[in-house]
């Protein structure tokens, strides 16, 4: 690989954590406690065989009288059972916390505002080795009159300080909410004018924030400022009136608080397709960036079976799509209806847990602590901005989410991150930048489909790959995929042309419609006009193992457009059945482009992406799986199993790999590395197992989850 | 502007009935920048929307035809399809299929809609009335039958209901499909011959024996068939035939026979394989059988959905539902859009427990099923017709 | 013999003798010939012939269609029992007081009992002390407790203890519902013998149950 490219920006060393002190920080991980044992033992298997089993969704039921209580249970009994001083370790570089919501219950009202015994949650809280809470303040309850602010809501927000303090705590204080139930926003004497605009409004929210800043300036316990959240930045009509709005309150802060992050808990790519404001820019002013799917994101992108094959990738891809330079805390992580099974619920939270390491977040908050006490109506009402699932039921009885919340916890305790670097991502996945023109141009509904579609493409050829917007910079990677897009900008095209040029690889799918001339030099092919709508894919292999393993295939996907394409100076390397390109690849400079002559991701992500036939599957993953190894990008640990998901996290002398398991069934992956491996262990500590291989075989339930260390010979 | 007006619409009208959805779009929104308060185009774009799958966009422009013109019943279904493919609206969508249901009341996809809105809103009872009455109205409408079949699991288990699976396979044209792509009989467009016209040779009265069948046309098709037995009785194909015949007048015991005796003749008959199979799966006793002969006719045609779809129904019947979820899903591989598969794969996910799944599958089978009906375009014309 | 014997069995349908057909059946099986394999070794065979004779034109319409009613007839005789046979095994199955979930219950319930096992369905709601009551007054030695939620998952751990005091620890406590199938530890926890995990799980499990624990049943 070319040296000259410089690394991809490394949006973790930014990442300010919740940490006040590296004393804090070295004390919190002390010596392995008995606690820190592994969940269960690691059983010899030497290879390809049985190590340590996953995590436990899908565990076959209990036989009579199986051994019990597990070393789990033991273990947590003991966390449980801890006193206050003694916390559990936990990793502070990858905060993991909770938002923590006013009101439990429909029938309670505004002035019930975290009425709730706050110390008890608070230690709960801590003793699931959580570091970062959420909460909300309410405008209405402080300032009931104009000016005049509520004693007793400044009591409760110091309770909320205090019980984070003495539990070793840190809050994000979040000024503007909407909730959709404690009326936060709705102060009375607000005459329905616009919170987002209204001057003299603007002026009392600024007058709330320094007030609520000033008092805690110097609050050890509070981690950060949010200034609003995504239900409330819903409001502005426009990324300039948000970005006015946002630099006054921000301005408000650093007044008297030039330290501490600012948040902005939306995503924007949620945000735009809610609103149609693209409010990247704004976003990215902050220090901290936030992620989350709302549920009608969740309808439209990924529509399906919660817990595997296409939703199961969709956090970890809005991830990506918000990591711009900042941090990224992975917000809202959770089911959004109460009509998912316990479960349904824990494998869909363990999956996120899971992604959200494996892509680089600098922390999760899951969605909230205690599930909403609603109205017992049917039907029930769902909103984007659902709030009523948390990881505890109305009667405070945890839930098995809170189990994968405190067992992903014992896992991430043990990545130290100063220690273990996740593989950088060269590969990009490119937004393009008509996802943000308007209707009637229906881009903007495709693409992000399409893209999403490419990058679980690219993460079932275990290829480690992020996302990035057209006009951002490519110098930082070696492969670009330019999924099934309609069109790119000239400049775009200059900028591709200059990346292959410099030896930069480039994946492009034809998307429909014309193409530029563009084409034509940087492909090496002559495009002759879109051959139309075809509802079988024919597959002849022209070259094999040109660009991997490729084997001819006819498979039944519709498949809206076809380039059709005359010989340039491209290699074809698989053509249709009548022998019309397919795929081409053209060496252009130092570098490879290469030509899908239909929009396969597209074709893919609007037919039936649960349902996808194997063979297309296998073609695009092989497509982009050899693109990426032969820019030396490919998979960092090969594995047999496409679905599941692998990060290798590099440390000095051991490595942790961690793998999830995107499938409905149950798979051992296989899975190799370029060194011999002597020993695994889970992560949590315990007894290696001797390997003696440089591969061996890791058993995952559906959805299950796994980490382990690696030590090489 | 009128008639600007009506060459817009015209133009995206065109372009949608031809599967142009980006150019129909653009025309729709051409339409109303002359007229921003025409129904047809806003319930043309909504349906142009719900065919990119895009359904909150779908809902709005749904939305604003019935704000417009409450009487707009193609913006009913399209904004009802759209409350249901999205998921999670059902209070909204139960709304709407009961107004298009007053709008058009002999619509019988609203009825199995609203019934569907009303399940997945954990009203059975009341979705159990609207499936009935969406059978009343047409006897024939496999979903209502499935489920009700779905239905019935829930509340009394697998045994109970299979039949009603079965029947509703039976309702569903896809089996009959299967025998006669096993024949090798395709729908070329051409009639049926008249049997007095048909040459006197085994091979063109076969021919023509199964081109009558295919138009349903039982009796010709059986005369003709008596014909080619008369010339040789050991005929294993012509006796495949009979035996589809048989079954398709209820005549389970000389399917059975017809069957047989063709497989005596010659083991490897696809038709008298299939036929045996359904004639296995209508005995209960005989589960054991049905998915033997299910299971092999699945090894030997395994490009087509329906015999995974058969072999699991009778892995059903075995109460071994992990490996009938595994021949649903190969079958749901083949053909996203098999409806019976996909009722199918949520009954066997409910004996897990999984409903959130299964209700997936439902809501699958309904986007399948409603696309392929094109209900839109003939509620469209009649109410473009009748303004 | 057995080619004899369907070619009686066949003559009997094609001569309208239900009667006759029988005693060929019954003489068949009393030659040892298991229930099992009586539809392939006698039963097929002779349709098979009753389709040659038709498409032969040995008999016509009419007689085909006669026959047909007296295969009918004997065709309980020749087939397989479509439920199981009674496996003697009682099980109590119900959900938690204060639960009212009853979908997985009626279809673990319908499976079982379709397995051949006796089904005491005591419905949705059902307090610990029902459960004793049922297993003294029915014999039952196995009790399936479902739960959707958590509070009543949780309480099914007084079901095992209204047990305990009752000096019934050999009732099999076996449980089913979201909650268990997400965690099994929760299920060790309220002293539950096993989780099942739907309808195969549950045939599977009682097998297993009723295999080691009872010394009965099961394949």
């Amino acid at each position: 690989m070319p040296t000259r490219r410089k690394g991809p920006r490394d949006r973790r060393a930014a990442t300010p954590g919740p940490v006040t002190s590296h004393e804090e920080t070295t004390s919190a991980e002390g010596p392995p406690e008995a606690e820190d044992a592994p969940a269960t033992p690691v059983p010899d298997a030497p290879v390809a065989g049985e190590c340590e089993p996953s995590e436990n969704a899908g565990a076959e039921e209990a036989g009579a009288d199986a051994g019990f209580p597990s070393a789990e249970e033991v273990d947590d009994a003991a966390a449980e059972s801890a006193t206050a001083s003694r916390h559990a370790r936990r990793n502070l570089l990858f905060p993991l916390g909770v938002n923590y919501y006013p009101l439990d219950a429909e029938t309670q009202g505004a002035d019930d505002w975290y009425a709730a015994d706050i110390d008890a949650d608070f230690a709960k809280f801590s003793r699931a080795r959580l570091t970062l809470v959420r909460v909300f303040v309410s405008w209405r309850f402080f300032e009931p009159q104009v000016g005049q602010y509520s004693d007793e809501a400044e009591e409760r927000l110091q309770e909320l300080v205090d019980a984070a303090r003495t539990h070793k705590l840190q809050l994000l204080v979040c000024f503007f909410a909407d909730d959709r139930l404690a009326e936060m926003l709705d102060v009375p004497w607000g005459k329905k004018r616009d919170p987002h605009e209204d001057s003299y409004l603007v002026q009392r929210q600024t007058g709330l924030v320094q007030r609520i800043v000033n008092r805690y300036r110097a609050e050890g316990a509070v981690f950060g400022w949010d200034l609003a959240n995504e239900a409330f930045c819903s409001g502005f009509s426009s990324a300039e009136q948000m970005a006015a709005w946002v630099a006054t309150m921000r301005d408000a802060v650093r007044e008297i608080d030039q330290t501490r992050p600012i948040v902005l808990s939306c995503d924007p790519e949620t945000l735009f397709r809610g609103t149609g404001v693209d409010a990247r820019d704004v976003i990215d002013a902050n220090e901290i960036g936030v992620s989350h799917v709302t549920a009608a994101y969740r309808a439209y992108a990924a529509e399906g079976p919660l817990t595997f094959g296409p939703s199961s990738y969709l956090d970890a891809f809005l991830l990506r799509c918000a990591s711009r330079g900042t941090p990224v805390l992975l917000d809202d992580v959770g089911v959004h209806s109460l009509d998912h099974s316990h479960a349904e619920e824990a494998a869909h939270l363990r999956a996120v847990l899971y992604s959200g390491i494996m892509n680089r977040a600098s922390g999760v908050l899951v969605r909230r602590w205690r599930d909403v006490d609603v109205e017992r109506r049917e039907p029930y009402f769902r909103d984007p901005f659902e709030v009523l699932v948390g990881v505890r039921d109305i009667d405070g009885e945890e839930k098995p989410t809170m189990s994968e919340l405190r067992s992903f916890a014992r896992v991430v305790a043990r990545i130290d991150l100063r220690r273990y670097t996740l593989t950088q991502e060269r590969t990009a996945i490119v937004v393009p930048d008509e996802r943000f023109d308007p209707l009637p141009d229906l881009s903007s509904l495709y693409d992000p489909r399409s893209c999403l579609q490419a990058f679980v493409t690219a993460k079932e050829a275990h290829v480690p790959v992020t996302v990035i917007y057209e006009s951002e910079e490519y110098a930082p990677y070696s492969v670009l995929v330019v999924p099934s897009v309609f069109e790119l900008a000239d400049t775009t095209w200059e900028r591709l042309a200059g990346f292959v040029q410099g030896g930069g690889s480039l994946v492009y799918s034809y998307g429909g419609g014309d193409e530029p001339q563009a084409v034509r030099d940087l492909f090496g092919v002559e495009f002759l006009g879109d051959g139309g709508a075809r509802s079988v894919v024919a597959c002849r292999i022209a070259q094999p193992d040109v660009l991997g393993p490729l084997v001819s295939f006819d498979a039944r996907l519709e498949l809206p457009s076809f380039a059709q394409l005359c010989g340039g100076g491209a290699t074809i390397v698989a053509t249709d059945a009548t022998g019309s390109p397919l795929l081409t690849v053209n060496q252009f400079g130092q570098g490879r482009a290469v030509f899908l002559a239909a929009p396969f991701e597209r074709a893919i992500a609007q037919g039936d992406p649960w349902a996808v036939p194997e063979a297309v599957a296998r073609f695009l993953r092989t497509v982009y799986g050899s693109v990426a190894g032969a820019a030396g990008c490919g998979a960092p640990v090969t594995c047999d199993a496409p679905e599941v998901e692998v990060a290798l996290f590099a440390g000095e002398g051991d490595d942790i790999v961690v793998l999830l398991n995107h499938g409905r069934t149950a798979v051992t992956a296989n899975v190799a590395f370029e060194r011999n491996v002597t020993t695994i262990a889970d992560v949590r500590g315990g007894e290696p197992v001797e390997i003696g291989a440089a591969f061996f075989g890791v058993p995952l339930d559906p959805g299950g989850a796994s980490a382990l260390t690696l030590r090489y010979g | 502007m009128a008639e600007e007006r009506t060459g817009q619409l015209a133009f995206a009208e065109d372009l949608a009935r031809q599967g142009q959805v980006a150019p129909a779009v653009e025309a729709c929104y051409h339409a109303l920048r002359v007229d921003a308060d025409d129904p047809l185009a806003h319930c043309l774009l909504a349906e142009l929307m719900l065919s990119g799958d895009f359904y909150d966009e779908a809902i709005h422009a749904a939305s604003r035809a019935i704000e417009i013109d409450p009487g707009c019943a193609p913006a009913y279904l399209a904004l009802g399809l759209a409350y249901d493919r999205r998921g999670g609206m059902w209070d909204q969508s139960i709304l709407v299929w009961h107004e298009l249901a007053e709008v058009v009341p002999d619509l019988v996809t609203a009825h199995v809609q609203l019934g569907e809105a009303f399940g997945a809103a954990a009203f059975e009872e009341d979705a159990i009335a609207a499936w009935r009455r969406a059978l009343e109205l047409d006897p024939g409408e496999a979903r209502a039958m499935y489920n009700l079949a779905v239905a019935a699991l829930k509340r009394e288990g697998v045994a109970t209901a299979l039949p009603g699976f079965r029947k509703a396979g039976e309702l569903d044209p896809t089996q009959d499909d299967l025998f006669f792509a096993l024949a090798g009989v395709y729908d070329d467009g051409e009639p049926a011959p008249d049997p007095a016209d048909v040459p006197a040779d085994r091979a063109s009265r076969l021919a023509a024996a199964y081109a009558l069948a295919f138009e349903e046309d039982f009796f010709s098709a059986a005369d003709l068939l008596r014909l080619v037995l008369d010339e040789g009785a050991d005929d294993a194909e012509a006796l495949g035939l009979a035996a589809y015949l048989y079954l398709k007048q209820e005549a389970v015991n000389e399917a059975m026979a017809c069957a047989l005796r063709s497989l005596t003749i010659s083991a490897r008959t696809p038709t008298a394989v299939y036929c045996l199979g359904v004639a296995f799966s209508k005995r209960p006793g005989l589960a054991r059988h049905a998915a033997r002969v299910f299971s092999a006719l699945a090894k030997a045609v395994s490009d087509h959905p329906i015999p995974h779809v058969l072999y699991a129904e009778s892995l059903l019947a075995l109460q071994r539902y992990s490996a009938a979820q595994q021949s649903y899903r190969t079958a749901i591989a083949l053909d996203p859009a098999c409806v019976r598969a996909r009722f199918g794969l949520a009954a066997a996910l409910l004996t897990e427990g999984r409903h959130a799944e299964a209700d997936w599958e439902i809501r699958r089978a309904a986007y399948h099923d409603t696309r392929r009906q094109g209900l839109f375009w003939a509620l469209y014309d009649e109410y473009a017709e009748g303004r | 013999m057995a080619d004899d014997a369907a070619s009686r069995l066949y003559q009997a349908f094609v001569s309208q003798d239900p009667a006759a057909a029988i005693s060929v059946i019954e003489e068949v099986r009393a030659g040892g010939v298991d229930q099992g394999v009586l539809f392939d070794s006698l039963f097929a065979p002779a349709m098979a012939m009753l389709g040659g004779a038709w498409a032969g034109g040995v008999i016509d319409e009419y007689a085909f269609t006669q026959a047909a009613v007296v295969a009918e007839q004997v065709t309980s005789f020749v087939t397989p029992p479509a439920t199981a046979t009674d496996t003697g095994i009682t099980i109590l199955i119900g959900a938690m007081h204060r639960d009212h979930h009853a979908i997985d219950k009626n279809i673990v319930a319908a499976a079982l009992k379709e397995a051949g096992h006796r089904i005491i369905d005591l419905g949705v709601d059902v307090r610990p002390a029902d459960f004793l009551d049922r297993a003294e007054e029915t014999g039952a030695r196995i009790a399936i407790v479902s739960a959707q939620m958590m509070s009543t998952a949780r309480a099914v751990g007084r079901v095992r203890e209204m047990f305990a005091a009752s000096g019934r620890d050999d009732l099999i406590l076996l449980v089913s519902g979201g909650p268990f199938a997400a965690d099994p530890a929760l299920a060790r926890e309220i002293g539950a013998n096993g989780v099942i995990k739907g309808a195969e799980s549950a045939i599977r499990l009682v097998d297993r149950v009723a295999r080691e624990r009872l010394g009965t049943g099961g394949d």
